[in-house]
């Protein structure tokens, strides 16, 4: 019988606490019942026999998962919810470390782009630990104590009111909505940095363009305003429709021809700017800005060219 | 088919009906053993890592009484049909009647087409 003690204590090892006792009891019960019945059949067991039977019965951890299944840690009610939400935070997450480390960026003097970029990464890593972690914990929480019951939209939903069939882009992603997000408040901080800036922090910032330029993305700013609101009208709608194409490429072709406006308003590289001035003379950092800003330009072209085609293939 | 997949569905097909057997054999009192042993003797073979946990499952939501009797020089653990699980036995007997007749006519027409 010590096989069988074994066993038992086996099986109790992987039990919850509260159901340990009670359900080693009752599995003792029933296999000393199968003892018993195999006895009669073949008369006195040896320990062989014993482990035979506790062997046919199955692992001690697996008999103990057919009494207690094991629970995921977020129920299947709560994962779609869990999903969105996660993704939700994450974005946000992303869009107050972009404001973050561009406001770092542009306050210190030793601050690379490159060291913008890692900064930017390794707070958004940050972020994402936290944000995974005490989103999953909350979730746990409330898969244990509190099973998920229908929602009021999932209640009382109309079959009318579902989307018409459509095209598979015409779904819109969050991370297209998000990375949108983070541009323009990018553009909006960079552009109205004096605003953030202490008075020691204004004294050691230095900016790329000159006043003239700078002037210019001054008065662009609404559009980045324009932007912002139309991806959270993105966010609500997540679905691509007439009106939202159309906002996408109206805003889009005025920043191209606003990014085309720059680069006309020669110069564009303020004179005062030290930095990479030992590399390249005044004239190259010119025609490179130039450069960078046509090759800027071509990506909400792009966006242009393709919500023209969306907009032809919806109609 | 593959024996997996068969094996598989087989299982499901089970599940359901297993639950209703253990329920019609406990209008009389059994303990884990012999309700094993009443099931094979009447056709229906299920291996002890199925039945226990469930039957614990059906006695934790209430269609089962439970208690502990000293019987033959060891305690034993005794399952009986509650007044619950009575009234769910009557619900589910009929409808496994409706839905016995309904595939008996749906597998005959099929069995026929095949021949």
């Amino acid at each position: 019988m010590e096989l069988v003690k074994r066993y038992i204590a086996a099986v109790q090892r992987e039990l919850p606490d509260a159901k340990r006792d009670e359900i080693g009891r009752e599995l003792t019960a029933n296999i000393m019942d199968q003892l018993d019945a195999l006895a009669e059949q073949q008369g006195e067991l040896s320990e062989a026999d014993i482990a035979n039977l506790l062997q046919q019965m199955g692992h001690p951890r697996t008999v103990a998962q057919q009494f207690a299944p094991p629970q995921p840690l977020i129920s299947a009610g709560y994962m779609s919810l869990y999903k969105n939400t996660l993704f939700m935070v994450l974005g946000v997450l992303f869009l107050l470390q972009v404001v973050d480390s561009t406001s770092a960026w542009l306050g210190s003097s030793q601050m690379s782009f490159l060291l913008f970029i890692k900064s930017l990464a390794s707070g958004f890593i940050q972020d994402v630990v936290f944000g995974f972690t005490s989103i999953t914990l909350a979730f746990w929480l409330m898969s244990r104590y509190q099973p998920r019951q229908h929602s009021q939209c999932e209640q009382s939903w109309q079959p009318a009111q579902l989307p018409k069939v459509g095209p598979h882009w015409q779904h819109i992603a969050l991370q297209d909505i998000f990375s949108d997000l983070a541009t323009y408040l990018f553009l909006l901080i960079v552009i109205w940095y004096p605003l953030w800036l202490s008075a020691e922090q204004l004294a050691n910032s230095r900016f790329l363009f000159t006043d003239n330029a700078h002037q210019l993305l001054k008065w662009a700013s609404p559009l980045a305003l324009l932007g912002i609101a139309n991806s959270l009208w993105q966010l609500r709608k997540r679905f691509w429709s007439r009106n939202l194409l159309m906002a996408n490429i109206l805003i889009n072709a005025s920043f191209v021809l606003v990014i085309l406006l720059l680069t006309a308003s020669s110069p564009l590289i303020n004179p005062e700017l030290k930095i990479w001035q030992g590399v390249f003379d005044l004239h190259q950092l010119e025609r490179a800005a130039v450069y960078s800003l046509v090759i800027t330009a071509l990506v909400p072209l792009w966006e242009v060219v393709r919500d023209i085609w969306r907009l032809r293939r919806l109609s | 088919m593959t024996s997996a997949q068969l094996d598989k569905m087989r299982l499901e097909l089970r599940r359901g009906v297993l639950v209703l057997a253990v329920l019609a054999s406990l209008k009389q009192p059994h303990y884990g053993y012999s309700l094993r042993k009443q099931l094979q003797d009447g056709g229906i073979d299920i291996d002890e890592g199925t039945l226990y946990p469930l039957v614990r499952r059906l006695a934790e939501q209430a269609l089962l009484n439970s208690e502990w009797r000293q019987g033959e020089g060891r305690e034993r653990r005794y399952y009986q049909l509650s007044e619950l699980g009575a009234q769910l036995l009557d619900q589910l007997t009929e409808e496994w009647q409706q839905l016995n007749s309904a595939l008996g006519s749906l597998l005959g027409s099929a069995l026929q087409e095949i021949k």
